[in-house]
């Protein structure tokens, strides 16, 4: 049987999900009996593969120009599409700056920290603009929810066999946590 | 004996009372209703709708905690429309303020995230405007954050309930919605007394103790029943502690004060700023010097050795619990034969009744104070007066002096006027008389006619002066006179007349927690323990034994004063 494709990639993370993933341990390489992985922030290939994958996950809030870009293509390019982690599926740390005006924040973050000497915010071209923080769901369709910050690595690798075993993975227990 | 009321809830069949709610029926028969707003110790009134239940024959879903039992009522607390509505409830809950678990002190212990949980809200459906409301961190002992409140209204009926202050209520109207303090006063500068009971009943984290903030979740943390020591009224009381630590202290739900304390049991112990002894010192070369238990007992043994009976002198607080007051008489008395007494009054003068209860005050129609301020001394006896006035009951205060609670008096008399005040107790139904110190005995008297009639609650100083005055203790401060002087003073102070006296002595022993200038001048000074460090019981002021319970294993170089006083006994 084939494997199933999975791709993944972060919008606004701190990585931590992504760690979280990695925790699955030899889990992880068992799953690879079944799956292959085409493409993830923390491997050389990052884009998910044009001609589609089976399951996307996207970790992180949408942010910026580039976020909503990144969850464009990911929901184009896979059959389901999993939100993992607090920031992705509730809007997460991030959404904080809401509560604040945007150049404030953007000063706050690149010039008044207290380890920043000399700052700048950065305002190439190429980079995207930083927009209100919303969850995933807000800006494409999800079809899977697995909040927490981050969610253990057995509730991720409950959702991924679920998946695998074509069932709607309903989270309990210690398995639904938000922090 | 309250009637008998058939149910069935989720098919199974309940004999609840009549007079229940739905809820509570629930509740006694182990079926677990989900509630947000409602809480046992106040008044429920439905205002989250987390506990929307199925009625048979009654339109649309009902909330359990304020609808009545009714002979053959039928009831279903989790069928798949309960649930729905639940969930939507939620739903509506987290679309406002800021409900994020990450950076939430309350993680953990809230009680709107549980319910999440239960319920398995993996995502929510409503997005959140993210729109702020300000902080109010304008109190000194805790921080409300309006952005975790979901309006549940706890705290605006644990101030009007049970501390009687009614400081809090709402403005605004729907999604502007915010608690407020009189109106709107910044909490700090409100009529707030930091009692602290909004605090504790909180289902969320919108208030916050700066003290214990993120130092320890429920699960992580232990807690000690025990009682406050700081004054007679003796409330019950947790400590909560996180590795040795005391975080915080919260009012026992189940005993007299109902859950209430007052900023001088809840808050201010953990202001402390005084310096702790942490072992026996000695007056050596003219300077105290650390030594070791055994060379300051000998040392003070030798002294009360060296004195004859009539010149040795012995006070001790009356805040010491049973065991060591029993202790002190004991070695000083029955050993030595000293001069005993204690530093407080203990109401040694008055030949009145005692025995009355906290919850007599709530049942009283007449209320008469006498020679104390309890708002002041009392808090929450205060605020119980307070209560029972808010349902109809009278407060007479007989008292010359300023008394903070004459504002809430029906009547004020001037203490020589006491027979007019005893008239209005005589005519009423169920009196309570509350008396303190600073009742002359002639007018203190004419409560007498009154022993039959009323109930009467002693204001003892302090916390065990109820002990103290069954021991005969008396208030008979006279170091001057001593050569040689023992003083118990556990943590408190005494006052500069009174360490003036004190410095007569020729020989002074202070058995106390903290350094003061009193300590400075001693030639033995032996270290007593903390509130949090004692073991053991004393009488409150309704007369009942209570068990003061130790929170934290004792630092290496401390022993329990009743023992340290069979140390020195053994030497004697």
């Amino acid at each position: 049987m084939a494997k199933i494709k999975i791709a993944t990639d972060w919008l606004a993370a701190c990585a931590g999900c992504h760690m979280s993933l990695l925790d699955m341990d030899e889990r992880l390489v068992q799953l690879l009996d079944k799956i292959e992985i085409t493409s993830s922030p923390i491997t050389d290939l990052k884009h998910p593969p044009r001609d589609g994958v089976t399951v996307g996950i996207l970790t992180g809030t949408v942010n910026t120009t580039t976020h909503l870009e990144v969850a464009r293509v990911m929901r184009e390019r896979c059959q389901l599409l999993v939100s993992l982690g607090d920031c992705s599926v509730l809007g997460g740390v991030p959404l904080m700056r809401n509560q604040c005006n945007m150049e404030e924040a953007l000063r706050r973050a690149y010039i008044e920290t207290e380890s920043t000497v000399e700052g700048i915010i950065p305002r190439s071209e190429e980079l995207g603009k930083p927009i209100f923080a919303r969850p995933l769901d807000q800006v494409v369709k999800v079809d899977v929810y697995l909040p927490g910050c981050p969610p253990s690595a057995d509730a991720i690798h409950f959702v991924i066999c679920e998946l695998l075993e074509g069932r709607v993975p309903v989270l309990k227990n210690q398995n639904l946590k938000y922090d | 004996m309250d009637k008998v009321v058939n149910i069935r809830i989720n098919g199974r069949h309940i004999r609840a009372r009549a007079g229940q709610t739905v809820m509570e029926a629930a509740k006694a028969a182990g079926i677990d209703i989900p509630s947000l707003c409602h809480h046992p110790a106040v008044k429920p009134i439905g205002a989250c709708r987390i506990c929307v239940v199925e009625i048979e024959r009654q339109r649309g879903l009902q909330t359990a905690c304020t609808f009545p039992v009714t002979e053959g009522m039928r009831v279903e607390t989790e069928s798949p429309k309960v649930v729905e509505e639940r969930k939507f409830i939620l739903e509506m809950l987290f679309s406002e303020g800021n409900h994020y678990c990450p950076f939430c002190e309350s993680s953990g212990d809230c009680e709107l995230q549980a319910l999440a949980y239960r319920y398995g809200l993996d995502h929510w459906i409503y997005p959140n405007p993210g729109e702020s409301k300000p902080m109010d961190g304008t109190r000194e002992y805790f921080i409300m954050d309006h952005n975790r409140c979901i309006l549940c209204r706890r705290c605006i009926r644990a101030c009007s309930e049970l501390a009687a202050n009614n400081t809090l209520g709402v403005k605004f109207r729907g999604a502007k919605t915010v608690i407020c303090a009189d109106g709107g006063l910044p909490f700090g500068s409100s009529s707030c007394v930091s009692c602290g009971t909004c605090l504790q009943i909180c289902p969320t984290g919108a208030l916050i103790d700066r003290v214990s903030a993120y130092a320890g979740r429920e699960s992580q943390v232990e807690r000690t029943k025990s009682v406050c020591l700081f004054c007679s009224v003796g409330c019950g009381s947790e400590i909560i502690t996180r590795a040795g630590r005391i975080l915080r202290v919260e009012g026992e739900w189940e005993e007299h004060n109902n859950g209430v304390l007052c900023a001088k049991g809840r808050f201010q112990p953990f202001k402390e700023e005084r310096l702790r002894i942490e072992s026996p010192l000695v007056r050596k070369d003219g300077r105290l010097q650390p030594a070791s238990w055994e060379e300051a007992l000998d040392t003070l043994a030798q002294a009360i050795r060296k004195s004859p009976n009539k010149k040795v002198g012995a006070w001790t607080t009356c805040r010491t619990l049973n065991l060591t007051l029993s202790e002190f008489v004991a070695v000083f008395m029955g050993k030595v034969g000293a001069n005993i007494g204690v530093l407080e009054l203990t109401l040694a003068r008055f030949k009145l009744p005692m025995g009355g209860a906290l919850n007599d005050l709530l049942s009283a129609d007449t209320i008469l104070v006498t020679g104390a301020d309890p708002l002041v001394d009392h808090p929450v006896i205060g605020y119980h007066i307070k209560r029972a006035c808010m349902n109809g009951g009278r407060l007479i205060i007989v008292s010359d002096n300023h008394n903070s609670m004459k504002r809430f008096a029906a009547q004020t008399f001037p203490l020589n006027e006491m027979g007019k005040a005893v008239k209005m107790c005589q005519e009423s139904a169920m009196p309570v008389v509350l008396y303190g110190e600073e009742t002359p005995p002639d007018q203190a008297e004419k409560l007498v006619a009154l022993q039959k009639k009323a109930h009467f609650i002693p204001l003892f100083p302090e916390s065990n002066g109820f002990h103290a005055k069954a021991l005969g203790l008396r208030a008979n401060f006279s170091p001057g006179q001593m050569e040689t002087v023992y003083l118990l003073l556990e943590d408190t102070t005494l006052s500069e007349e009174k360490i003036k006296q004190a410095r007569g002595a020729k020989f002074l022993a202070v058995h106390a927690t903290f350094h003061s200038p009193l300590t400075e001048v001693a030639d033995v000074v032996l270290p007593a323990l903390l509130w949090y460090e004692h073991e053991g019981s004393l009488y409150n002021l309704e007369g009942k034994k209570v068990a003061v319970r130790q929170a934290v294993s004792l630092a290496e170089g401390l022993i329990p004063e009743n023992e340290v006083l069979t140390q020195l006994a053994a030497r004697l």
